[in-house]
């Protein structure tokens, strides 16, 4: 018989006997796979509560298993069939931690698309209640830093800030926090695009307005990452949505 | 036609006014040819796009808010936004502010705090696509095409978040077979969920001829993650740019400057490592326009297009 969402079981769990007789009676052919069952005892009921108090993560109580989600996500279907929304948010109702922690390398790889939310019919805001399982797992330490937060994170402190982002300064501070050696001039420490370490693709890519001789365009961008675009009356606004992420745990 | 208004807010977002200046500028010429005004929102803020979402959830809706109540203050009851992330953000406040009370009062005592106005009232958030679909028209867009796409084969991308969620974007929902009454926050402009058709429709008013594109036109670019998990970015572009070539497109029309970005970076770097089929270059769904109303490639800022739509273009006849 087919095993239907496969990749959630483990490989060890699953076998195929050549020929099985059960209470006297020959049961080979199709019904001789078997999953070998398993106990579970370490549920953590805590967990949800947690979920369940966020008004984005709230509406996890109507999942109702349907698995409409999972069908329509691209990360599952076109990338990595361990990424499964449906399943995350059952783990997450019944606080199965280390089963939610064996699956934290795949669970950050969402890319906010929102066809799960769009599709369930039972109107779950499915990526709001995943972002908030992560965050949750990530309050309790049970997640490692991952690439997609420390991007957010980085992106966020920008927009606190100076209330407004940057195109140039994002790039090339980004590729700066991935360990490349970028070069900064001496008054403003502002990244200079053209100097310094810069994967092979980027630079070709940053030097195609130079070659196309579209200077406009460079003085433009470069006159934002000199003099980084921000809003005006920002100061006192800063102060409460500081007062805000503090309150969520949002700062660290 | 007519239920958004002919002049309204206009929240261009952080990159149009920087990476995105095309966009921008060639948006400001095609409202300005279909007679539509677009009233500049003063000292906005960036909308938090995907990524504070992800780390604050009232930081996130105080930072929307606050460009609401800008809008407010020009008198305005509608704000449009040309980017899917900065509409998406704008909209996804406009639900929890309607759909709970606690948490509109609460924004509204922060914004206070934060020396902002609070919101007498919510204003309605459009993106700039259904706004032009709305209030000017197939039919307006022929009038004022001087210069037909004639032969130019495109491909529509809308990208994830212009008809989704439908909590948010407010679009019909295919799934779950609720009831008209169910749907309270439905909304008649709303373009076809699975199948958009807003932009095919101006396109080909202005000459074009679309190429299949389905289910790509709706599917992820990978935005989000553009920088942070590279290989799922470069997977999904190459889904996108490979569907389109093989069905025969000159270009992809984009309405997205996130979007934009993320296929024309990642059409680079597959391009660089030898991948079949992915040299279609994009291009802003208002460039396009511009051109059909007989505007040259530099008005429309086509130079600043990384992937260099121009040679088709030209080949064409076009620019
Ligand atoms: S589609 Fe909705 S109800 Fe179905 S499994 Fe996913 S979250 Fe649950
Ligand atoms: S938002 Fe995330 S979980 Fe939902 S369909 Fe898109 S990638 Fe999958």
């Amino acid at each position: 018989m087919a095993i239907h969402e496969r990749s959630l079981v483990e490989p060890e769990r699953i076998v195929r006997k050549e020929r099985l007789v059960i209470d006297g009676v020959d049961v080979s052919g199709d019904w001789n796979l078997i999953i070998l069952p398993r106990v579970i005892n370490d549920y953590d009921l805590d967990f949800a509560k947690e979920i369940i108090n966020s008004p984005d993560g709230k509406t996890i109580t109507l999942c109702y298993q349907c698995s409409y989600c999972t069908a329509s996500c691209p990360v599952h279907n076109y990338w990595d069939e361990r990424y499964n929304p449906r399943h995350f948010i059952y783990l997450a109702r019944l606080g199965l931690i280390d089963e939610l922690q064996k699956r934290a390398d795949v669970m950050w790889r969402c890319v906010s698309c929102h066809k799960c939310t769009h599709r369930c019919p039972k109107g779950v805001l499915v990526e709001e209640v995943l972002k908030v399982i992560l965050r949750t797992m990530a309050k309790k330490g049970l997640i490692d830093e991952y690439p997609s937060k420390k991007f957010d994170k980085f992106f966020t402190e920008s927009v606190l800030e100076y209330g407004r982002i940057e195109d140039g300064e994002l790039l090339f501070g980004w590729i700066e926090k991935q360990g490349y050696n970028v070069v900064k001039d001496p008054i403003l420490k502002k990244p200079i695009p053209f100097l310094g370490e810069t994967p092979e693709w980027l630079k070709q890519l940053v030097m195609k307005p130079i070659k196309s001789m579209n200077i406009s365009f460079l003085v433009l961008n470069a006159k934002h990452m000199l003099f980084h675009p921000r809003t005006k009356s920002w100061n006192k606004f800063k102060q409460v949505l500081r007062k805000v992420m503090q309150e969520e745990g949002a700062l660290t | 036609m007519g239920v958004i208004g002919k002049r309204v807010a206009y929240y261009p977002g952080c990159s149009l006014e920087g990476a995105a200046r095309a966009y921008d500028v060639s948006t400001r010429i095609v409202a300005r040819e279909l007679g539509l005004e677009l009233d500049y929102l003063e000292d906005y803020n960036c909308c938090g796009a995907m990524e504070s979402k992800n780390i604050t959830f009232m930081g996130t809706l105080l930072l929307n808010a606050r460009n609401m109540s800008l809008a407010r203050k020009q008198g305005h009851d509608v704000i449009v936004a040309p980017c899917n992330g900065c509409s998406f953000s704008l909209q996804r406040a406009e639900y929890f502010l309607q759909t709970d009370s606690k948490i509109f009062e609460r924004v509204n005592a922060l914004l206070k705090e934060g020396g902002v106005d609070p919101l007498d009232k919510i204003p309605e958030t459009y993106h700039i696509l259904e706004w032009f679909y709305h209030e000017a028209g197939p039919q307006k867009v022929k009038e004022k095409t001087k210069r037909p796409l004639r032969g130019l084969k495109v491909a529509n991308y809308y990208g994830c978040l212009y008809t989704r969620p439908h909590f948010y974007a407010r679009t019909y929902s295919h799934a779950g077979g609720q009831s008209e009454e169910a749907r309270p926050r439905r909304r008649e402009t709303a373009d076809d969920d699975e199948h958009p058709y807003y932009m095919n429709a101006l396109l080909e008013a202005a000459g074009a001829t679309s190429v299949e594109f389905e289910p790509m036109h709706t599917q992820c670019c990978g935005g989000p993650h553009s920088l942070s998990d590279e290989q799922v970015s470069e997977k999904f572009v190459m889904m996108i740019l490979q569907t389109a070539k093989r069905n025969g497109a000159d270009i992809i029309a984009t309405e997205c400057p996130l979007c934009h970005a993320s296929l024309e970076m990642y059409r680079h770097r597959l391009m660089m490592k030898g991948v079949p089929d992915v040299d279609v270059p994009a291009a802003y769904f208002t460039q396009l326009l511009g051109l059909a109303f007989g505007y040259s490639a530099n008005d429309v800022k086509l130079k600043d297009n990384l992937s260099d739509p121009l040679p088709v273009l030209k080949r064409l006849g076009l620019a």
